[in-house]
This record gives structure tokens, sequence and C-alpha cells, in this order.
């Protein structure tokens, strides 16, 4: 714990004596320049952003088009069967025609589906962060708990509610090396 | 360099400012640039980038300057423009597209570039470097505790978010910076337990 004080008290001497001569400023008579320019400029890239989202519209409306009338239409679900049910049931019973209606509707839903599946790979960092972000809150509460000599039932809640958050964030370390071996 | 958040600027050159007189605003510009320049650059990274968030944290500095309620020196009061101004940057989509296609920011490249005629120090060099590979979140939140001085609860109140928050991003940074320093030592241990 004191080598750990150290060295964030040596790191933030060695960031405060960082030099910032790299980072020297334009002049008055440019920032005025700039400052002249910048409605015509704001204008241009308002206008390359907005030519921008309309192609990416566009590209999006034509990939969900594509998608959707790639292959062959589903046929949609017959009307007559219904009808005729009626009448098979009030005739026989109704068994061999309710089980050709559901093959019917099975056979339906299943033309209705995607012909490739949809495979979405999803990053961990956003995962990983939350987590720790969890980890660190229930740490700060724990703490507080601890020193104000709480009931050890609540902190029996917390330590449970660590070990989880602890063994969620393990899971996803393990799937991201799954994954990384996989590739 | 003086620190930004010390640089205070005498009444009647603000009131001249506040008045249009072009004269006292070069001169709030000379005292100021420097410093606000070089804190936007830490935190941006790219040097195009940091200095389009300049001219609109200056720009904003004289439309507002009427504003300035002199609870503070002026350099205070810009500083959290600056840094406002450079988190509406780090947080934009458009940013994140400029990443990608340029492959990140200059900030390792600070130290290589600077323009002085004493050698930097090798540690300095280093530090650019780790600084570089910090994630912009963790960076931006490590100046501004360790080196602006600001607390982890003004730190959650900028960014929107937690205290802890802030503190996981602190850990975090520091965690890097440590395994970089010392890449053959012990592996640092988690602070968060």
């Amino acid at each position: 714990m004191h080598t750990e004080l150290e060295h964030q008290q040596a790191l933030a001497r060695l960031l405060r004596e960082l030099p910032d001569d790299a980072a020297r400023p334009y002049d008055w008579r440019e920032f005025q320049r700039r400052a002249q320019a910048a409605p015509a400029a704001a204008a241009r890239v308002a206008g390359l952003r907005a030519l921008a989202a309309v192609i990416v519209i566009t590209l999006a409306v034509l990939a969900t088009a594509i998608r959707l009338g790639a292959g062959p239409r589903p046929p949609h679900p017959p009307a007559a069967p219904v009808a005729a049910d009626n009448a098979v049931v009030t005739a026989a019973g109704g068994d061999a025609s309710r089980a050709e209606r559901e093959d019917t509707a099975a056979r339906y839903w299943l033309e209705r589906l995607p012909r490739e599946p949809a495979l979405v790979h999803v990053g961990t960092r956003s995962a990983v962060e939350t987590l720790e972000d969890h980890i660190a809150q229930v740490d700060d509460l724990l703490t507080t708990e601890r020193a104000g000599s709480a009931p050890t039932e609540r902190v029996r809640v917390l330590q449970q509610e660590r070990a989880q958050l602890v063994s969620s964030l393990v899971q996803v370390r393990y799937a991201e090396t799954l994954a990384d071996a996989s590739r | 360099m003086t620190r930004l958040v010390e640089i205070a600027v005498p009444d009647e050159v603000r009131e001249r400012a506040c008045a249009g007189e072009e004269g006292a605003r070069q001169l709030i510009y000379a005292e100021v640039a420097p410093a606000t320049f070089a804190l936007i650059r830490r935190l941006v990274g790219n040097r195009s980038a940091a200095e389009d968030v300049f001219q609109d944290t200056m720009m904003i500095l004289f439309e507002r300057l009427r504003e300035f309620r002199q609870e503070a020196p002026l350099g205070a009061w810009l500083r959290q423009i600056a840094i406002s101004r450079c988190l509406m940057y780090l947080r934009s989509p458009w940013r994140r597209v400029l990443v990608c296609l340029e492959g990140g920011d200059e900030i390792g490249a600070l130290a290589l570039a600077r323009p002085t005629t004493a050698a930097p120090a090798p540690e300095a060099i280093d530090l650019e470097r780790a600084l570089a590979t910090l994630a912009p979140t963790a960076r931006t939140v490590l100046w501004m505790y360790e080196v602006e001085g600001y607390s982890h609860a003004e730190i959650a109140a900028t960014f929107g978010r937690s205290v802890s928050f802030s503190k996981s991003q602190l850990a975090r940074a520091h965690l890097k910076l440590r395994a970089w320093f010392e890449p053959q030592g012990n592996p640092p241990t988690c602070t968060l337990s």
C-alpha cells in the first residue's frame, strides 16, 4: 500500500513537471482570421455531415431492401384451408385438418426466417468497464459500511454482490480468451 | 509557464475587453492562450483537433466575458470552459471516426517534436509515450486529478458520472502507467479491492 502511494505521488510529480513547450498556440492575428472564417467553415462541415448522413441512411435503406427482397418471397398463409377446416371440423372431428393447419403454419414461419444466420460481434470493453465500475462502487460501499460498523448482514450482502460481479468479470474475460483462441 | 488556474487579468483590462476593445482582448489572449492551449493539447492529443477546440474555447471566452462573475481568477473560469469543450470533442462520434481513420492520437509525438534547445529528459519522453497508451477518458481523469487538482466529486460532476467512475478510471490509469514503467517487475496489484 505504501509503495502504491509512493508510485502515485511520483507519477503526479512527473506529470506536473512535463514540459509544455511543444504546445504553443497560434498568435492573435491567426485567431482573428480563424474567428472570421469560422461561420463559413462550420457551414461547410455541417453540409458535409448532412451529406454523409444522407449517404448512410440511403445505404441502410438499400441494404434492408436487399435483405428483405433478395430471397424468394415466402408464400402467404393460405386463407382457403381456414375456411375448408371449418367444414372438415364439422364433418370429421378436425384432427387431420388441425395437424395440416399446424404444419402449414410451421412451414410458413420457417420460410419467413432469414436465409442466412446473422452473426453479431459485440466488443467486451463496455461490459468490462461497467463491471469494473460496479465493483469499485461496491468496494466504496463496503469501506463505508465497515468504517461505520454496519450490521454484518449488510456487509455480507455486499460481499456476495461483489463476488458475483467478480465472477461475471471472470466469465467475460474467459469468453474473450476463447474468442481470441478461435480466431 | 504559469498554470491556467492561477492566471488573473486586471479588472480594467477585462472591462475594456467586454466593451469590445481589440487591444484589451489581445492582452487577455496573450496572457491565457499558452496555458489554455497546453491543457487542451494534453487532453485532446491531436494537434489540429486541439487547435479547433482551442479556437472554440477562446471564442466562447470573448463571447461570454460579461458573464464572468470574478468568484475565481479568470484562468479558473476559462479552464472549466476548455475542459468542457475537450470532453464534448472526445465524446463526439465524429472524433471517433477520425481516430479510426488516422490511427490514434499524437500525444506520443509531443516529446519527439518538441522544438526546445535543451534535450528532453528520458523519463519525460517515456511518460509522454505512456500517456499516449491511455484511453482518452482515463487520460483526462488522470490529468484533471493529478495535475489540475480536481477532486473526484468535481471530475464526476464534469463527466456527469459517479464518483466511483472517477476513482476507477484513475485507478485504471495508474495501473496501466505502472505496468508501462515496470514491465519486468512484480505485476501490479489491483487497487480496487
